[in-house]
């Protein structure tokens, strides 16, 4: 019975097959890591909606104010996305037959609404509330991006716990005066200096906290 | 000197070696492109749970809402009728000049009203109320497009609200524009809380005063 030798070159594998060995879990690990982290398995959702409406052309273009449609937006939780009855203020008469808006015209006359996909969502098990936020002077802008320049609206933030928390322990990078927080175009950190900044957290108060019960209630 | 390794395991280790690095771009890319194919839910933890949230779909209903629509003739917590002034407008069979007894002429209210006619009418009536809101200006272009009006469009120009007719208008008149819309222009009763009407109603006739006074003339 012959026995099995290692070639000699195998030797020289052996510093070889440790470093692989060290560096093949370090990659497994970052990769996941990475790859598995919310910012790529969540963020940039885009799903394709039943209408074609652009935020680029009405809040952009138009100057519309978020809040000519999401009007419940500075005083409840959740931010209403706009009944038919809203668009057809002005669709009634603006592109009166657009194949774009049969759907909403439909809609209009059936009461059926429009089956708009939702885009941003936490876990049912978490408490978001819209109020809390666009009242103490956090601008759309720090969690959904430029949705005034989108033409479909995507997800620019993972909505994580952690990109939550990313704020709720340092605030100042993401306050600016009330009465800015529709001002979308504007940058937070270059519009305001960090005094300013730091002047409103005294001001109003600003402390968001990080006890589980605020958000898991 | 390395010895002679075996070609197979050579050609292995670089292909191995540059497959490697094709997840990472992967997800690389991913973090960067919207798309439809999002979120990933790798564990369901209790993401989706059996319960309604505020706009939710729910398929026992024939209209497919959660959220059901008031019906008919009810009246939600805090809007109930007051009294013909505050929510009619009318004192006496006139049109009131003055807000209802429940609010106060205050800089705040007029601020309020000011706030709220930048979100609601601006679009239209242009924010000094001359009736050339980036809206009005788009709809006009429409209209005079060169082989006709683009899929329909109709529009009658957005009234300045200086004009000789609207200018004397009491604030109870306003108010019911507002409320129920005028010929071509949408009622904002559903948009708009009855409070914040009168307080854009308040802030019109002050609009109206300034740009009217004899100094501006
Ligand atoms: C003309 C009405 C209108 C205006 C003005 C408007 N929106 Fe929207 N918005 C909608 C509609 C309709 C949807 C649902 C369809 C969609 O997602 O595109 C929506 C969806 C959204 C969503 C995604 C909601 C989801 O499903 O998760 C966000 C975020 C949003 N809007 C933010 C804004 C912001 C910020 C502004 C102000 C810059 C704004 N909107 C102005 C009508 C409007
Ligand atoms: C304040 C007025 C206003 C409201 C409210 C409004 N829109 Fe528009 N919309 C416009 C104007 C003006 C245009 C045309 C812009 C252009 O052609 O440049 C337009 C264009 C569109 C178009 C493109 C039509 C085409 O054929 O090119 C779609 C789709 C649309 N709107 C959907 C909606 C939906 C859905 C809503 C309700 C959430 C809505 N709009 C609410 C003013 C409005
Ligand atoms: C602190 C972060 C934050 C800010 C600021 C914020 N949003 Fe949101 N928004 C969210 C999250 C998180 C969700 C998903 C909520 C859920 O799933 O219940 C959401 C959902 C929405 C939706 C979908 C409907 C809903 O409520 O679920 C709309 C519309 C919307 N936001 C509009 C706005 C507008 C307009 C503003 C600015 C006035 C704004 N948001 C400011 C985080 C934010
Ligand atoms: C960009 C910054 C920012 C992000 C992102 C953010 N928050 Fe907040 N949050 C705040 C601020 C500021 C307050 C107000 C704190 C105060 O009133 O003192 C707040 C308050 C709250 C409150 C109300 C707390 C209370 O005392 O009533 C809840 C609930 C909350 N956040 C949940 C969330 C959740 C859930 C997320 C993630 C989906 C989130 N927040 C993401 C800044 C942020
Ligand atoms: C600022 C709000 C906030 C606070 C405070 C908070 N959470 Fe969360 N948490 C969230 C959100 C939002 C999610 C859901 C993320 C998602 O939808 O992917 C979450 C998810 C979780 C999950 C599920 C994670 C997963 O993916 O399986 C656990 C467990 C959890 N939180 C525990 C805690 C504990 C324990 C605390 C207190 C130390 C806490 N949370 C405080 C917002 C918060
Ligand atoms: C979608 C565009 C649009 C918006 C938004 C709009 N209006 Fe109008 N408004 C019009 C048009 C168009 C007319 C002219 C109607 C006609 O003459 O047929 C008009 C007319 C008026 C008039 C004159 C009525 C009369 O007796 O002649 C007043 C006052 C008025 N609007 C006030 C407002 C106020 C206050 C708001 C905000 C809550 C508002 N409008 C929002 C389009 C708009």
């Amino acid at each position: 019975m012959s026995r099995f030798l290692f070639p000699r070159w195998s030797n020289a594998l052996l510093p070889f097959v440790l470093v692989v060995g060290a560096i093949a879990p370090l990659y497994v690990t970052l990769l996941v890591a990475y790859g598995f982290s919310p910012k790529t398995l969540e963020g940039q959702y885009q799903p394709v909606q039943p209408v074609p409406f652009s935020h680029a052309l009405h809040a952009g273009k138009l100057g519309m104010d978020c809040r000519y449609c999401h009007n419940t937006v500075e005083n409840a939780a959740h931010a209403a996305v706009p009944p038919t009855q809203t668009c057809m203020n002005c669709h009634t008469q603006i592109h009166r037959e657009s194949p774009n808006l049969a759907k909403v015209r439909d809609s209009y006359v059936t009461g059926m609404p429009i089956e708009w996909i939702k885009v941003h969502k936490v876990g049912d098990y978490a408490y978001f509330n819209h109020a809390a936020h666009v009242t103490r002077g956090v601008s759309c802008v720090e969690c959904h991006g430029r949705v005034d320049q989108m033409e479909v609206v995507h997800r620019a933030q993972p909505l994580s716990m952690g990109w939550c928390l990313g704020c709720h322990r340092n605030p100042v990078d993401h306050v600016r005066p009330p009465e800015a927080v529709f001002e979308l175009w504007k940058d937070t950190t270059t519009t305001w200096s960090k005094d300013e900044r730091l002047g409103l957290i005294n001001r109003f108060d600003i402390h968001p906290n990080e006890y589980c019960s605020t958000c898991h209630r | 000197m390395l010895p002679k390794f075996p070609k197979i395991l050579v050609y292995g280790l670089l292909v191995g070696g540059s497959l490697a690095l094709i997840p990472p771009v992967a997800f690389a890319r991913m973090r960067a492109t919207p798309s439809p194919n999002r979120p990933i839910h790798i564990f369901y933890d209790m993401d989706f749970q059996p319960k309604f949230k505020a706009q939710a779909p729910n398929p026992l209903f024939a209209d497919g809402r959660a959220m059901r629509p008031i019906a008919d003739g009810a009246v939600a917590r805090g809007e109930a009728y007051a009294d013909a002034h505050m929510d009619e407008g009318v004192v006496e069979g006139q049109w009131a000049v003055t807000l209802p007894a429940q609010m106060e002429m205050s800089t705040a209210t007029l601020e309020r009203g000011q706030q709220r006619f930048n979100i609601y009418c601006s679009a239209c009536h242009g924010y000094a109320g001359f009736g050339d809101g980036a809206v009005n200006k788009r709809a006009m272009e429409l209209v005079a497009n060169a082989a006709g009006p683009v899929n329909g469009t109709q529009w009658v120009a957005a009234k300045s609200l200086h004009d000789e007719t609207t200018r004397n208008q009491p604030m109870g008149q306003l108010f019911n524009t507002i409320t129920h819309g005028i010929r071509n222009m949408a009622g904002y009763g559903a948009q708009i809380p009855t409070q914040d009407r009168w307080a854009i109603a308040a802030y019109v006739k002050a609009l109206q005063l300034s740009q009217d006074a004899p100094s501006a003339k």
